[in-house]
């Protein structure tokens, strides 16, 4: 799938293409980059799986009417975001609620990659990970352990913990998440920093 | 040990191509390419939606199949300002014959007439 003469050219040069000459093939070759991915997003959202393609063909509309009106410079964070507003309006039509709307802002840069890259640069960071590791709850501590130390899968995991798929998902999730917190607080507790 | 533990920190290329996507999705990778993804995944918010999506459908191979023809309709949608202007081009072509044409017959006309014009005293 997905596989052609046009691999090699990254995102952003296939937008600069369309830009330059408006020939909408370009965005085909874009788009279809993400069809999965939209279908995906679409099916989570909606729980249907005709609702979910055909609301992937209506975001392939927009996202073409959109990009003739203005410059987007970061495709993959703004597709996801019209992807999620286009199934919350659904939703919202389908239930005759007003859910959320997600307000991230469409053109900025993705989350905190900075930040990580500046964490990940602090060789203090891997010496407080073993400490900030004990501190995690028995069940993260056992699927972080196992997941990153040992580089076993979901499934694998779930066969040696007896814990669910969803369970496994969540404690990595979760223990993923308050490692970071536990380390940046040690670093920022630190003498050194 | 701390060469494992730097991956929980690292934030770096979480795009998952979406054959290697699929194959994950049908159960066709092995327990370490599994372990890759699922460790992409969890970097990447996008590819996490989409794949609890994606297990969501009751046949998986079924999603396959639909890619396909949405990429079949998406490439219909974006090939259609081409194939209208190769369309106009082509019916633009006789015209064109035809006008050159009819400009030569007009030059050698007016050449003999010309000529003729010239002859009489």
């Amino acid at each position: 799938m997905n596989k052609g003469k046009y691999d090699h050219i990254t995102d952003q040069d296939l937008l600069e293409r369309f830009y330059a000459d408006h020939n909408n093939e370009w965005l085909g070759i874009l788009l279809e980059r993400y069809t999965l991915l939209l279908l995906g997003v679409c099916m989570k959202y909606l729980k249907n799986e005709e609702d979910a393609r055909d609301s992937v063909q209506q975001i392939f509309l927009k996202v073409i009417q959109e990009l003739h009106k203005y410059k987007v410079e970061y495709f993959k964070s703004w597709i996801y975001m019209i992807a999620k507003n286009h199934c919350l309006m659904k939703l919202r039509d389908r239930q005759g609620k007003m859910p959320t709307e997600i307000n991230d802002n469409l053109m900025s840069a993705p989350s905190d990659e900075l930040d990580q890259q500046s964490l990940l640069k602090n060789d203090l960071a891997f010496e407080t990970m073993e400490e900030a590791l004990k501190e995690l709850n028995q069940e993260q501590r056992q699927c972080v352990t196992l997941f990153y130390l040992e580089r076993r899968s979901y499934q694998e995991i779930h066969e040696i913990t007896g814990f669910t798929l969803l369970q496994v998902k969540s404690y990595i999730q979760n223990g993923k998440r308050n490692l970071r917190i536990l380390i940046e607080k040690k670093m920022k507790e630190s003498p050194n920093n | 040990m701390a060469d494992n533990l730097k991956d929980i920190l690292s934030h770096l290329s979480t795009d998952i191509d979406q054959e290697t996507l699929l194959l994950y999705l049908q159960d066709k990778l092995s327990e370490e390419k599994k372990h890759e993804v699922e460790k992409k995944l969890l970097d990447n918010e996008f590819a996490n939606d989409a794949m609890e999506g994606l297990q969501e459908f009751k046949d998986k191979q079924r999603v396959s199949l639909m890619v396909e023809m949405l990429n079949r309709d998406l490439k219909k949608k974006t090939e259609k300002k081409k194939q209208r202007r190769e369309k106009m081009r082509l019916k633009d072509q006789p015209w064109l014959y035809i006008s050159i044409i009819i400009i030569i017959l007009l030059i050698i006309i007016s050449y003999i007439v010309i000529i003729k014009a010239m002859k009489k005293p």
